[in-house]
């Protein structure tokens, strides 16, 4: 299957958040208490049940006194995923066919070190401490279904298909910046956007951690440390010799 | 046969096999997480009750190793021109001539300095092993995470190194740690300073 992705256009959103009711209404996901703080964003952050959200924005421009943002945010399904390098557990996390970074709670052991380890910080976690994030839906789209979120959406802010295809489109239509594109492996998750990432409150320069990176260059190190110092200590065994039990050989030497 | 005089007490014994049960089963279950060996998991049941297991080992390998401090640590700070001396001469296990080494104390130069090295390592383990589990910053569990990588590897390299030298390489050296008692010959020509400040004769 070619890479697919979701593309976010905020310019087009309205901020009906049918997005996140419909992710819930799917995922089976409880609903959160929040408390009013003063602006339409609601819940305040992702949570172990809430995969996605619209944040919102108020950035008046020259041409545009009142612009609102609306910005659908969830895990960016990273081409180049730290989140499932780091994780210990075989079969945690996974790269689904579509290209999403999907998870197997039964095989979460709850170690958090995804959490750690996501550039974004978008990872999240249920009451039992395992990973719990967007997988767009990964019993979906295998059935050839969208994300619930894409299905839902009226004003075509999110869209699901084949990501060389919506790339080309979103520039075809003027949307000078694609957020994701080229960081981290491309994203999964490509935000059209006509202004600087900035503008969208979006990180800048998102990094892989050098730590991640660095060891999963390097663990082969320890078999060739364990192997290379058995291998040294038989060799000293035969070449060497241990220390003999009897003292005769020393007094020989005196 | 000599007589025998006793060469370490039960609590040393007993702690030091809690050590290496605790550092076997850590050292398993740490190359199952960095390899996703599943037929290792599986021995413990699966990735997630071995978290469980990899935790717990951790709580009692840092016990044990502090608990090594009380029988380890004063000898080991303890450097003679003896100890030089035996440095220089490579403990003897640079070359098939055995030539006499110079009187050794409770332990042999190159014991103190295994302690040492391994002491640090192991607080280096479970200072990181302790921040991955019960802290949540991520600057510092990430960090942790690169650290108690990079000293598994040096484990891997320390233990086999122990498990030789105290066994195939020093033939009659384990008998301290299974009964803790040695036959007085052995431990003078072994650990002669330590026989003569014991006034075993
Ligand atoms: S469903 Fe579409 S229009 Fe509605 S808030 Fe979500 S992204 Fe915006
Ligand atoms: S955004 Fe974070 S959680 Fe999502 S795939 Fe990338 S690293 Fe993993
Ligand atoms: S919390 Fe779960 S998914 Fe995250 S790194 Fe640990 S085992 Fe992997």
């Amino acid at each position: 299957m070619a890479r697919m992705a979701l593309l976010v256009s905020p310019e087009l959103c309205i901020g009906c958040r049918g997005c996140q009711s419909a992710c819930k209404e799917w995922n089976g996901l409880p609903a959160v208490k929040t408390v009013n703080r003063g602006t339409f964003e609601n819940p305040p952050d992702l949570t172990g049940a809430d995969y996605n959200r619209i944040r919102f924005m108020e950035v008046p421009s020259a041409q545009d006194a009142q612009r609102w943002l609306f910005v659908s945010q969830r895990c960016m399904h990273c081409g180049d995923a730290a989140c499932m390098k780091i994780c210990p557990s075989s079969g945690a996390l996974f790269r689904a066919k579509n290209g999403a970074v999907v998870f197997d709670k039964g095989k979460c052991i709850g170690c958090k070190l995804c959490g750690s380890a996501c550039p974004y910080g978008l990872i999240r976690f249920d009451q039992a401490n395992k990973v719990s994030k967007c997988h767009l839906c990964h019993d979906r789209t295998e059935a050839g279904l969208t994300p619930a979120c894409v299905k839902t959406c009226p004003s075509g802010a999110l869209k699901y298909g084949d990501r060389d295809k919506l790339a080309a489109e979103a520039s075809a239509a003027g949307y000078s910046n694609l957020y994701g594109e080229a960081d981290l492996g491309g994203t999964g998750v490509l935000y059209a956007f006509k202004d600087s990432p900035k503008v969208y409150g979006m990180l800048q320069n998102p990094a892989f951690p050098a730590e991640v990176h660095f060891w999963s260059g390097i663990k082969s190190l320890a078999y060739l440390g364990l192997g290379a110092t058995v291998a040294a200590s038989a060799l000293h065994y035969l070449v060497i010799g241990p220390h003999k039990e009897e003292g005769e050989e020393v007094k020989k030497d005196e | 046969m000599s007589r025998m005089v006793k060469k370490a007490g039960a609590f040393e014994i007993v702690n030091h096999w809690m050590l290496a049960g605790s550092c076997l089963v850590l050292a398993l279950s740490g190359f199952a997480f960095v390899f996703h060996l599943d037929g290792v998991a599986a021995l413990f049941g699966g990735f997630p009750p071995m978290r469980a297991w990899h935790n717990i080992s951790g709580v009692v390998f840092a016990v044990s190793l502090f608990l090594t401090v009380f029988s380890y640590l004063p000898v080991s700070l303890s450097f003679s021109a003896d100890d030089m001396k035996w440095l220089s001469m490579g403990g003897g296990y640079l070359s098939r001539n055995k030539k006499e080494l110079p009187p050794q104390d409770k332990l042999n130069t190159g014991q103190k300095l295994y302690y040492l090295v391994l002491l640090g390592m192991g607080a280096v383990m479970s200072a990181s092993g302790f921040t991955i589990w019960l802290l949540g910053n991520k600057g510092l569990v990430l960090l942790s995470y690169f650290a108690h990588n990079l000293f598994f590897v040096f484990f891997m390299v320390a233990i086999p190194v122990h498990i030789y030298l105290g066994t195939f390489a020093n033939p009659g050296t384990l008998r301290i740690m299974l009964s803790g008692k040695v036959p007085l010959d052995w431990a003078r020509r072994r650990y002669g300073k330590w026989v003569s400040r014991m006034g075993l004769g």
